[in-house]
Parts: C-alpha cells; sequence; structure tokens
C-alpha cells in the first residue's frame, strides 16, 4: 500500500466533507500509482488546507488565496509533476479571485479543487462568496446582501479547459472525477460540494443528495461550451460530473524551451551572456 | 576634449528618449564614455520630457547641472523630425562623425519603413551641416571592454548570469524596462518570463518555481512591493528563495511616478509582520547592479531566505558605460539534499537545527524528500505545530542566519574612496555612489563610504571603516535619514549632519559640494 498520510490525525469536525474529499483524492492518487515524491500539493488557508498536515506528499501551505500562483510556479519549473491545489470557497473566489480568473485564462497545467462549503469555517462561519443572497451568518446578521458567486460558470467563461463539480459524499464519483482532472492536460477545475457539518446547518448531506444528480445519467456533451454554461447556470437542482473539457495548448508548453530539461533542473553552473 | 553636456527637451510623444540615445551610442562607439540621464512626467503625450548626455573622455560616473548645448523642440527653426535634426546639430557641435551618427539611427530605427529611416537620415544630415561652430572633429577609437547600458539592463544581465530561470513581473515604473529585457531574452536564455495578473500572484508564482528549485526574480516599485509583503513573509518562513527588485520612486501610494528617492530603506528592512532574516543589497551603479543580481540569487539559495535589492529611478533608467562583464559566467548550487540515503517513507527534515540556520532541501519530484513548505510555524519536517520550545527552535534556528551571513566572505562589504583618513567622511548607500565619487574631485580632505549591502548591517567593517574619521556626514534621497537611523539604532552612534534630498531629482556633485560647505 501506498503512504499516503501523515502521523497527524486529521482535525476536521467528525462529518466534515474534507474527509470524503481526502478519501476520493487518496484513491484518485492510488489508481493512477503516483507516488507521494512524485507530485506537489498546494495547499490555501482554511479547514481545506489543513490537510497539509494530514496528507503525505511534497506540499507547500501557503498563503490565503494564494495557492494557486504557487501551484502555477511550481509547474512551470517543473512540468513533469502533476500539481494539485486545495483551496476553499472563500480562498478562490474571495481572497485569491484574480488568480483564478488569471490562471484559467492563460491554462495553466494545475488541478484545482475548490473545496465549496458556501461559507467561512475556519473562521467559523461567515458568508463567503459562493454563499447564497439573504444569508444570515456572523458577519451578515440581517441576511447577506451580495448575489452568489457562480464558480463554474466563471471556469467556463475564463477559458478553463477541464470544469467539473463533485459530490464530498460520492466518493467513488468524485474519484472518478479527480483522476480524470489529473490526467486533463490543462487548467483542471472541480468544484467540489461540501456539507459543512457545524456552520452549514442548513445544507447536511441530505439536502445535497436531493438537490443533486449525475450529468453522466443524462444525454449531455462536455464539449459544448454554451450547455456547459446552460449547465452551470442551474441553481434548483445541481448537476455533478464533468460539465466542460476541451484539450488545448496548455500555459507551459507555449512559453517554455521546447527541451526535456526542466527549469528546476537546468545546469547553471556555466552561462553564457546573451549580446 | 573637454566635457560635453548636451540636453534635448519637448512633450511626451516628440522622441526625446530616442533621441538622447541616438547622442549617447554615437557618442559611445566614437570612443566616448557617457552618461544619460531622463527626467519625464507620468504621461504618453505632452508634459516636458528632458534627455541629458555627458560625454567625456574619461568615465562619467554622474549627471551634470550645467550644459554645454541645450535644444528645446520648441524652437521653431529645427528641421523635421525635429529630435532627430536637433541629435544631428548636436553631434556635428562636438564633433562626432555623420556617418557613424547615421549607422546608429538605422540601427535605432530597423523595424521602421524604408521612408522612415530615410527622412530620418535625411533630418540628421539636416540638423549636422546647420551646425556653424563645430568643436574639433573626434578621433578615437571605440573604447575597449566598455558597454553602455541602464541599470535596469545591467540588473537584468545580471540576474541571467546568476542562474535565473523564472522571472515574473507586473508593470510599474521605474522597475518594468527589467520585465522588457528579460522578456526579450527569454527564448535566448532559456528563462520563463511572465507578465503576471498582480504583484502579489507574480511574487506568490515566483515563491513556487522557487520551491520546485528554479531560481526566481520579481521586479516592482513601492507600490507593488506593498502588495508583495505578505510573501516576503511566507518566503521568510518557509525558508524558500527569493529574491525581489523595488526599484524606488518617491510615494507614498502613487507619489512621483517617474522620478527617484530613497525612502524605502527601512521599509524593506521590515517589510512583512513578525522577524526573519533577508538581505538588503543597495547597487551603487550597473556595475554593481550587474554583480549584486548575480550575487543576490546565489545568496537567496544558499541562506534560504528573501533578498531585496533596492535600486531607484536613477539607477534604474539612467544610461551608464561600464567595464563589459564577463561572457562567460559560472554558479554554483547551495543546500540541495543528494538523493542517497533518504528513507522514503518518511518524512524529509527540511527544517532541521543547525548551527548556521540553514537546513538542506529537497525538490518535489526527488525521491525520500517528501515534506512540507509551510507557512505556518512549523517542525522539523514542516508540519504545523503551536508548541512552545519548536517555536523557539525554529525562530532561532531562522535567526541564526543573520550571524551566518555576516561572517560570509561573499558578502559585499561597505566600501571606502578617497583617502583613508580625512576631516570629513561622507556615509551613503545606493545610487549616490556616481555622483559622491564625482564631488570628491573637488573636495578637499573628504573620504566617502558606500554601503551597497544595509542588511544584515556590516557593523564590524562599518566601525572599522570610521576608526579614524572626524566628521561624519550622512547623505541619503530622503527627508528623514533612514541610513543614518539604521546607523544609530545599530551601533549607538548619533550623526548629527544629514544631507537629505527629496525632490523625486538624483543628487548633482556641484549640490553636494555646496550643501557640504554650509554645514
Amino acid at each position: 500500500m501506498i503512504k499516503r498520510t501523515t502521523k497527524i490525525n486529521p482535525t476536521w469536525c467528525p462529518g466534515c466533507g474534507n474527509f470524503g474529499i481526502f478519501g476520493a483524492l487518496r484513491l484518485a492518487l492510488d489508481q493512477l500509482n503516483i507516488l507521494p515524491h512524485q507530485l506537489t500539493f498546494v495547499y490555501d488557508i482554511g479547514c481545506s488546507g489543513n490537510m497539509a498536515d494530514f496528507s503525505y506528499g511534497y506540499g507547500f501551505h501557503s498563503l490565503h488565496g494564494r495557492a494557486l500562483p504557487i501551484a502555477a510556479g511550481i509547474k512551470l519549473a517543473n512540468p513533469k509533476l502533476p500539481v494539485i491545489a486545495i483551496i476553499g470557497d472563500g480562498g478562490c473566489f474571495g481572497e485569491g479571485l484574480g488568480h483564478f480568473i488569471s490562471l484559467a485564462r492563460g491554462n495553466h497545467d494545475i488541478v484545482v479543487f475548490s473545496h465549496d462549503n458556501y461559507l467561512y469555517s475556519l473562521t467559523t462561519g461567515q458568508m463567503s462568496p459562493t454563499t447564497k443572497k439573504g444569508t444570515i451568518t456572523a458577519s451578515t446578521p440581517n441576511g447577506s446582501v451580495e448575489e452568489a458567486f457562480n464558480p463554474l460558470a466563471n471556469a467556463i467563461i475564463n477559458h478553463a479547459t477541464f470544469v467539473a463539480r463533485g459530490f464530498a459524499g460520492n466518493i467513488s464519483h468524485l474519484s472518478a472525477l479527480i483522476v480524470a482532472a489529473i490526467k486533463h492536460r490543462g487548467f483542471s477545475f472541480i468544484d467540489i460540494l461540501q456539507p459543512c457539518v457545524t456552520y452549514n446547518k442548513n445544507m447536511p448531506y441530505d439536502w445535497y443528495r436531493k438537490h443533486i444528480y449525475q450529468l453522466e445519467a443524462t444525454d449531455y456533451d462536455p464539449t459544448n461550451k454554451i450547455m456547459a454554461l446552460q449547465k452551470s447556470l442551474e441553481t434548483d437542482r445541481l448537476p455533478i460530473g464533468i460539465f466542460y473539457e476541451i484539450n488545448k495548448p496548455t500555459y507551459h508548453e507555449q512559453v517554455l524551451p521546447a527541451s526535456p530539461t526542466t527549469l528546476a533542473e537546468a545546469d547553471i553552473s556555466h552561462i553564457n551572456l546573451p549580446s | 576634449m573637454q566635457k560635453f553636456n548636451f540636453k534635448i527637451s519637448g512633450a511626451a510623444g516628440e522622441g526625446i528618449k530616442v533621441a538622447g540615445l541616438i547622442f549617447a551610442q554615437t557618442a559611445f562607439r566614437q570612443g566616448l564614455y557617457v552618461h544619460g540621464y531622463t527626467e519625464y512626467p507620468s504621461l504618453i503625450r505632452g508634459g516636458l520630457n528632458t534627455f541629458q548626455v555627458c560625454a567625456d573622455v574619461q568615465p562619467v560616473l554622474a549627471p551634470e547641472a550645467k550644459f554645454d548645448l541645450e535644444i528645446s523642440l520648441n524652437n521653431p527653426s529645427l528641421g523635421k523630425p525635429k529630435n532627430i535634426f536637433a541629435v544631428g546639430f548636436a553631434c556635428a557641435r562636438l564633433g562626432l562623425n555623420l556617418a557613424a551618427l547615421q549607422t546608429v539611427i538605422k540601427e535605432t530605427f530597423v523595424k521602421k519603413t524604408t521612408a522612415v529611416i530615410k527622412h530620418n537620415l535625411a533630418a540628421a544630415e539636416q540638423g549636422y551641416k546647420s551646425c556653424q561652430n563645430p568643436l574639433q572633429p573626434i578621433a578615437r577609437p571605440p573604447l575597449t571592454n566598455q558597454i553602455l547600458l541602464s541599470g535596469n539592463d545591467a540588473l537584468s544581465l545580471g540576474a541571467i548570469a546568476g542562474g535565473l530561470k523564472f522571472f515574473t513581473a507586473y508593470p510599474m515604473s521605474p522597475s518594468t524596462s527589467i520585465l522588457h529585457f528579460l522578456a526579450a531574452k527569454a527564448k535566448k536564455t532559456g528563462i520563463a518570463v511572465r507578465h503576471g495578473e498582480d504583484e502579489i500572484g507574480v511574487v506568490n508564482m515566483a515563491l513556487g518555481a522557487s520551491f520546485a528549485g528554479a531560481r526566481s526574480l520579481v521586479a516592482t516599485s513601492g507600490g507593488g512591493f506593498s502588495l508583495m509583503n505578505e510573501a516576503i513573509g511566507l518566503a521568510g518562513v518557509s525558508e524558500t528563495p527569493l529574491v525581489i527588485v523595488n526599484a524606488m520612486r518617491p510615494g507614498p501610494a502613487t507619489g512621483m511616478p517617474t522620478w527617484t528617492g530613497q525612502a524605502d530603506l527601512l521599509f524593506a528592512i521590515h517589510a512583512s509582520q513578525d522577524e526573519f532574516p533577508r538581505i538588503v543589497l543597495t547597487p551603487g551603479d550597473p556595475e554593481e547592479a550587474f554583480v549584486l543580481a548575480k550575487l543576490a540569487l546565489n545568496l537567496a539559495e544558499k541562506y534560504q531566505l528573501p533578498i531585496i535589492i533596492l535600486t531607484d529611478k536613477y539607477l534604474a533608467e539612467s544610461y551608464f558605460t561600464f567595464n563589459t562583464p564577463a561572457v562567460k559566467q559560472t554558479n554554483q548550487r547551495y543546500g540541495f539534499a543528494s538523493t542517497q540515503n533518504l528513507d522514503t517513507n518518511t518524512p524529509f527534515l527540511r527544517y532541521s537545527d543547525s548551527k548556521t540556520g540553514v537546513s538542506l532541501r529537497t525538490i518535489p519530484g526527488q525521491p525520500g524528500g517528501v515534506h512540507l513548505a509551510n507557512s505556518y510555524e512549523h517542525d522539523e519536517s514542516g508540519y504545523a505545530t503551536e508548541s512552545s520550545g519548536e517555536r523557539i527552535k525554529q525562530v532561532d534556528k531562522r535567526a541564526r542566519k543573520i550571524t551566518t551571513i555576516l561572517k560570509d566572505p561573499e558578502m559585499v562589504k561597505p566600501k571606502l574612496f578617497g583617502p583613508k583618513s580625512a576631516a570629513t567622511t561622507i556615509i551613503s548607500w545606493g545610487s549616490n555612489k556616481g555622483s559622491l565619487q564625482t564631488a570628491l574631485k573637488s573636495l578637499p580632505d573628504t573620504n566617502f563610504i558606500h554601503f551597497p549591502c544595509v542588511w544584515p548591517f556590516p557593523k564590524q567593517e562599518f566601525l572599522h571603516l570610521i576608526n579614524k574619521s572626524k566628521k561624519l556626514v550622512t547623505l541619503e534621497a530622503n527627508s528623514t535619514g533612514q541610513l543614518n537611523q539604521l546607523i544609530s539604532q545599530v551601533t549607538g552612534i548619533q550623526i548629527p549632519s544629514k544631507i537629505l534630498k527629496y525632490d523625486g531629482r538624483p543628487f548633482y556633485p556641484e549640490e553636494i559640494i555646496n550643501q557640504l560647505k554650509q554645514l
């Protein structure tokens, strides 16, 4: 068995959606036979990012909102490594939204999991960018004013080349999505519906089970951008599965020298200055 | 020949800078040392742009305030295009060769249409022939082993020499031409260059690339540097090498974007919350900018910490004649653990406590090196900890790097110019170096100490240099005397005499001489 966990026990609340996501991730890595030293995780700050201490593999536990540019930098320096960013809805669509949009547009070859629980949970349950308008939270006692951010629609219109939604309560389905996302060359985004059992009592596992349905079970073509955008706008029922997937050159394929040697491995012992 | 100082001025969009550079290049190719300095407002059309070029048979290290020839493009008698006509006139006046001027024009406008080039060549000739009182023709061979470059160009070349593999920036005056220079050389040098979405994305991306093993650099000015502050702390605690160029301009906030100043020194030394080691380098001229950019990339890797290179608009965007760097450059790599003997099933002790404060690194992909680089306080393997003992151990380990750095013979030390002992010793840092060296020639019984590295403060070397000094004077381009304060903080020595300038203009040698007289 490949070692995937550290000696540190997860500190997530019992029943937290992060357990399901972490389990699905380990299954996917086992299926792909990627060893812990053969990939890099970049963790944002938040409950999801605390996976840094529990997951065995090269990792960088970064700053709130900044996991994505760090991930993209690692990928440019060493495109041989799968680079997986673990980030929450607050980091990805609040503090770090500019990075999300820019790196999606550039088709940077990174895998982004947004652990989307519709709240800031590590800071004890304030509204997040994906919180439904009118929700009462600690920071919005009179109900939140902003309309909710739509992660999938934004990923699609900003040219992400793999856009999917998973559910922390369906591990086998999510694990298959993660395998597809890691295999995909380019910006791979999975918005993961994640119940927060402590602060989001209105959206427990059952709520999600009642609202979601699998795209694969319908007649759906994930190469059609307009259809994908339409699907991403559904809010009364929540489709899960691959919304959109297309092949395009990645960022590093377009900017790096055509050499098998990565920037990280490049020999710098002797350099000739350019004229 | 006598030193010749020429200034061309006109509105933005009239080609003042290109004209100044053509004149500088023509003079340089005919064996003269040149120094070019430009002033311009932050706009694309209108305003007053100036470009001044001082040419001499000996090195010119500073801008000069007195002009031998000034041409304003407001002058209605100039042929068209006015800027090139003016340069033709100035070349004739100085005694430069017309054919040489026309070669430089052809090279400068190589991407323009034949008609445009012809038009400019004709204007140059017309201007040249309109000069009624030319000086003696210059008959000098080209300078050997000299190069004409801006401070930003020199710094960029130094970074290439230092094994730079990843550069990313968001445009901000006066750092922007580093991005232009490196983007233009990216293919040839095998460096990845990215114009990022904002300075926060830029600096974090550089940290990612550096963590993965590629030497990385970012460049910005004060505003962008402010945005990068949190990531400087991340580099500090995660012990990830990072080099940041802050080409200073007057602030606060947007300030005076296209002018010069040195008011970010204490900010650079303290940027980001809490305490962690860093190095702050302060090159005085393009030659030092080259050397220190290369050194910074090496030291960042050696000590696994953030390094800030403070330049300023005057150094960044002025043109200097200096010694051509050797084409062949060599580098060492530092601090990487070898893959042998590493256990693949336990985390690598990335932050193991050590006498030097530096621990070995592994990079992603390396078997047996699995660890967590961490923004949180962490234990030796990188996992988060809030233990009192581990916290103290890691803070002390990081801080120990400063002691190690101060003992490193590779570190650049303060340098004394002028007589070993003098009645007055001027202390300064960064780009004032050239004006002070120039002023020193006219100042009896005066010497000058230049700091190419201000942090960690080289206390022993400094105390040794001022050992015989009688009167100390600090000189810097800010309003409170930041180096002066730092000297007092570190050494306890109070220096009441301060020469300060904070109007966005560089120090001129003449004004240094006058100010010293008034002290």
